[in-house]
Order: structure tokens, then sequence, then C-alpha cells
């Protein structure tokens, strides 16, 4: 059975503590300095649920496998805990969004200060999967995203995980505040999972990233079983492009094909109309074949807001 | 006085947003240019407020021709955001003031930042209005980022009294002050009052360290007395007095007074019984810049913050 542990909590003014809740599976681990720890990481941001249902798929699975269990195992389904039970994406009061504040301090607003005690208490952990759905925009296929300079170390982990891309971007730096980065610095080997939409679950995506867990924990010998079947190899975005579909005008956006489908360069990918005059003012055309792994969930849209985004091979291209 | 759009963005059914701008002075003036930028998010108020009257003194001020220079005021980026009570661009609640120095090809408020942008570079001064991320309440001060294109003669003109001065921290690339210094902008923050409401003594003070500055720089034609002798100071070594309980927080002093060592500066109570459950003490001899402006304050707040010449303590 897991352990259920409050690991972070702080007064709030009236009557209540915030707090942060940990499920430990494998304690008797604890003195064994072989043995590897990892932390599953969920709700740092409070509109995105599919990692805490990875979190109960998790946790349901160790309570009937604890025979296998070889290492610990930390699952934290709720950190802006806030946020999760009131929909609120940010860290409430001080709308602060939680995965821009890290490292964190002691010595700084409430943010800062969960930010700083989540670090102190995932230190040492040998790994970290931080599991987020998208936002409300946008659906996306499982996927982990990784900065540049983190690739050599974290693409093998990812490859383990069973989803379906892998995408190494260039860092920007404002990414330099959240908790991957955090983690990875202090040697937590920390992957970032986006998959789904905010606010909604995805069951089949659920139960594919307990599938890859499992196959990670087994990989690093947290585990001790055959490794699940049929794992699947995710595509790798440094043998092709990502294009970027904006909106050109704000209205309505009506998608004309399903997410995660496999397109052509012209295809339509959906219009912005205008309901007030039945006007349709705009087609959204890929400009590049291959995947559409992200599609805008979300229907109303400004200029600028993201629609979709397709990966496609080099050579399709050209 | 020119008043005209700066950037307008059709909204799926809304009125278009329209950032307007004022200008004020000759389009041919040989003077030195400013802008001023105010609200850049929909809880500074106080960043509106101090602008919009900028822009009725300067109408005034032209009308006599005292205008020397070329005077530029945005009172209002956000103005979706102010008109409902949202801090930030209401539909994907990304904060326009991190999204410089824009993109032309991104998302929506990547694009306001960068057409806004185009519109800042080229002047001589910026000055932006900025309010408080936090529920802090503070004296006014300058923040200037230490970047090579700073300047710090010119910042000194306002005769506020503090003036923060360090390098620029990895959030704040995206940030206008930063980039505009990389155009060459002497640019600067004023960072003053409390979010959503207007603070009129430090508003009063904004606006008379910013017509100082215009007079000084030589971009308006009237004298004023003398402000302060800024004293320039690294924020990093303001000793941080913080609430050691949760509870109902009352202050019982103003932001700008002197401390001495001892002195209860505010207490806390138990929001439910009522009972006093810490009394906060000054850890040392200072003047008091910056106080908790919320009545519910949270575990380990800073309740107040305290400036010396010396630092004289850090609590941890
Ligand atoms: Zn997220």
């Amino acid at each position: 059975m897991g352990i259920i542990e409050e690991v972070f909590t702080i007064e709030l003014p009236v009557g209540e503590n915030f707090r942060i809740q940990r499920c430990r599976y494998g304690s008797e681990f604890i003195e064994d300095k072989k043995a590897k720890r990892i932390s599953i990481v969920s709700g740092i941001h409070g509109d995105e649920l599919e990692g805490q249902y990875v979190c109960f798929l998790l946790g349901e699975w160790l309570r009937n496998n604890t025979n296998k269990i070889r290492g610990i195992i930390d699952i934290y389904p709720a950190i802006n805990s806030l946020g999760i039970d009131s929909i609120t994406r940010s860290v409430p009061f001080y709308d602060v969004d939680l995965n821009r504040t890290f490292p964190g301090s002691k010595n700084d607003f409430l943010p800062a200060q969960i930010a700083s005690g989540v670090v102190d208490v995932m230190r040492g952990s040998d790994f970290a999967i931080d599991i987020h759905s998208s936002n409300v925009f946008l659906r996306e296929i499982p996927q982990v995203r990784i900065a540049k300079s983190q690739e050599e170390t974290l693409v093998p982990l990812a490859n383990l995980l069973n989803i379906d891309f892998v995408w190494v971007h260039d860092a920007v730096t404002v990414l330099e505040s959240t908790f991957a980065h955090a983690m990875n610095t202090i040697g937590t080997k920390t992957l970032v999972v986006e998959m789904g939409v905010g606010m909604r679950l995805g069951y089949a995506y659920g139960h594919q990233l307990l599938k890859g867990i499992l196959n990670l924990m087994v990989h690093e010998g947290i585990l001790e079983m055959e490794p699940p079947k049929e794992v699947r190899f995710p595509i790798q975005s440094h043998v092709g492009e990502v294009a970027y579909l904006n909106a050109c005008c704000p209205g309505l956006f009506v998608p004309a094909i399903e997410h995660c489908q496999v397109i052509e360069q012209g295809t339509v990918v959906g219009h912005i109309v205008d309901p007030l005059s039945g006007i349709s003012k705009a087609e959204v055309i890929a400009p590049i074949g291959g995947i559409l792994f992200t599609l805008r969930a979300y229907p109303i849209v400004y200029e600028g807001s993201l629609l979709g985004r397709i990966f496609g091979s080099n050579k399709e291209e050209k | 006085m020119r008043r005209f759009d700066i950037v307008t963005l059709e909204s799926p059914n809304r009125a278009p947003l329209r950032i307007e701008g004022f200008e004020f002075g000759n389009k041919d003036s040989k003077g030195p240019t400013v802008a001023i930028v105010g609200a850049m998010n929909g809880d500074h108020i106080n960043q509106l407020f101090v602008a919009s009257g900028l822009v009725e003194y300067l109408r005034q001020k032209e009308s006599e021709g005292k205008i020397l220079g070329r005077i530029l005021i945005i009172p209002a980026v956000n103005a979706y955001a102010l008109n409902m009570g949202e801090k930030n661009w209401p539909l994907d609640k990304t904060d326009i003031s991190t999204m410089f120095p824009g993109y032309e090809l991104g998302e929506t408020t990547q694009r306001i930042a960068g057409r806004l942008f185009e519109t800042l570079k080229g002047y001589d001064y910026g000055i932006i209005l900025e309010g408080r991320r936090d529920q802090g309440m503070c004296l006014p001060y300058v923040k200037l980022i230490e970047s090579g294109y700073e300047d710090m003669e010119s910042v000194k003109d306002l005769g506020l009294g503090f003036i923060h001065y360090r390098p620029h921290e990895p959030t704040e690339t995206v940030m206008l002050q930063y980039n505009w210094q990389l155009w060459e902008t002497k640019a600067f923050s004023i960072v003053f009052g409390k979010t959503g409401t207007i603070d009129h003594n430090a508003s009063s003070e904004v606006h008379t360290a910013i017509v100082r500055f215009l007079s000084k720089r030589k971009i308006l034609d009237f004298a004023l007395f003398e402000g302060r002798v800024s004293n320039i100071i690294d924020p990093h070594k303001i000793t941080i007095v913080k609430a050691s309980r949760a509870g109902i927080f009352i202050s019982s002093m103003r932001c700008g007074a002197q401390v001495q060592k001892g002195k209860v500066m505010g207490k806390i109570t138990d929001a439910l019984t009522g009972e006093t459950l810490e009394e906060i003490l000054s850890p040392c001899e200072g003047i008091m810049t910056c106080q908790y402006s919320h009545s519910l304050i949270f575990q380990n707040s800073i309740a107040f913050r305290i400036a010396s010449v010396e630092l004289c303590c850090e609590l941890v």
C-alpha cells in the first residue's frame, strides 16, 4: 500500500492550510542506496487533469502489484491543489503561473514558496515525470518536450514512455522558470509530457502513458517484471520541422478534420467563420504535409491565435 | 495634441481593441523625444490614472506653448482587460508586458506587443509606468536595468527617493524596458501604487517626478522645485520582514516612514478568533519602502520591506 503524506503545508488566512499530498510506494527501499526514486507529478496547472487520471491508474496498478516494486515511486497528483479544485490554471489569489515561478524562494510570495517547497520535496529523486494537458485551447497528441540542452540525457528516457512524439526545441529564457528546468538543474531527469486538452480527460491517453511509465520503471529497475508489450517508439522532431498555423483574423474556428491526422500540404484544416454575418472569413490551409499533432479545441480566436501545429518530415517539404 | 490609434485589433464579437496614443509637441521639433507607457495590465489602474493625468496636464502646457520636444503618452495598452477586471489578455490570459519585443507571426499578444514596439522605437527616452505584480504597495521607485544602454543621469532627474539598479533577471528579457534599451532608448520603469486602486499620494509624486524629468531634459519649458537626491540601491539588499502566521493583517505604518529597531509595524490576528497571532516588529532601522496591502495575509508572506544604507539583517 502507498503511504499518503502531506509534504508541504502553509497556512491560509482563514482556518485552512494549503497542502500538497503525496502517495509513496516502496518506502522500504529508502535506506537502499541502489534503489532509484521516481516522482510522478501533475496539476502544476490547475486546469489540466490528464495527469490526475494517470496518477489514479498508476496508483491502482501499484496497489495490485506491490511485489514488483524495487524502488521508490512518489505520486503527486495535485501540486496546485487550490487551482485543481476550482478550475483555476494559475495559483488563485495571486493569479501567477506556478510553472513560471521555479525554482522559487522561501523569501518570496506564496507561489514562489510553493515552488520552492516542491523542489525541496522532490530533491534527490532520480526521475520526474511532469504531466500536463496543454491548456483549454489546444488538443495535443501524447508528446514529450525537451530543451535542446537536455537532448542527450532526456531523449533516450522519453523514447521509453510510449508516447507519439518527442519534440526537442530551443529553450526560451522564460522556460528557465519551469519545474522541469529547476529539477533538471539539480540532477533529477525530468520529462514534461503534454497530452490531451485542458479541463477534460482523454481516457485512452491515460492508459497509453501508464504503459509508458511502467515501461520506463522496468527499464530503470524500479519495477521487476517483463516490460509491457507493444510500446510505441515516438516520432523524433529532429527528422523534420514543425509548422505553426496561426489565425489570420478573428472569429469562430471550425475544424474540418480530426486531430492527429496525417495530412497533405494544402489540406483544409478548418475555417474561421463569422456568426453575425454568416460569412466564412478564412480557410485554414496546411502549409506543409505531415501529422497534425496539435489542433485548437477552443473555437473563439483572435488574429494570431494558434490553430494547430503540423510536424512534417524534411523530404516532404521540398 | 494629436490623438491616434497605435494598434487596432479586431475581436470576434467585441468592438475592436484600440491602443491610443496622445502626442504633444511639433512633429518637426528638434527637441528630445519621450514616450510614456501606462497600464499594460488590467489591474494597473494607478498607472492609467497617472498617464491620463499627464495627457490632461500636457494639453494645457501645449496650449501655453511650453512643449519643446515631442511627447507620446499611451495611457492604456490592455483596455480589454481593464474593461472587465481581468489582469491579462482576456482570452488566453497571456501578459502583454512579457511579450516584448513581440513577433508579427506569433500569438495574439506577441503581435500586439510587436506592433506597439514598432511605434516605441527611436524615442530618446522611454518611461514605463509599472504596477506591482504582487499584493504589495510601495513608495514610488525607479527600476533601472543594467544592460549597457541604461542612463543613470537622466533617471536622477526624476528626483525620486530610490533607484533600484541591478542586472536583468531572465524573465525581464521579454519585458519592455530591456528591449527598449537594446534599441538604444534610455528606458526605465517607475514602479508605484497598489494594484486595482489609486494611491493618490504616490500618483501625485510620480506625476511631479515626470514633469520634473520633462523640464530638466528640456522637453518641457517649465521650471519646478528640486526633487530628492536619489539613493541608488541594490534591491536584494533590502531587509525583508515576513509574516510568520496567516490571518488578518493590520498595518500601522505608511510607506516611506522611518522605523527604529523594535518598533511595532503591524499585527496579524486570527481570522476566526480575533486573537493577536503576531506583532510584527522592525528588525532594524531604516525606511519602510513597501508593505503587503491586502487585508488577508498568507503565512510567510512579505509584510514589510525596509531599506537601510547598510543591510542590517536578513530573515530566512
Ligand atoms: Zn500545463
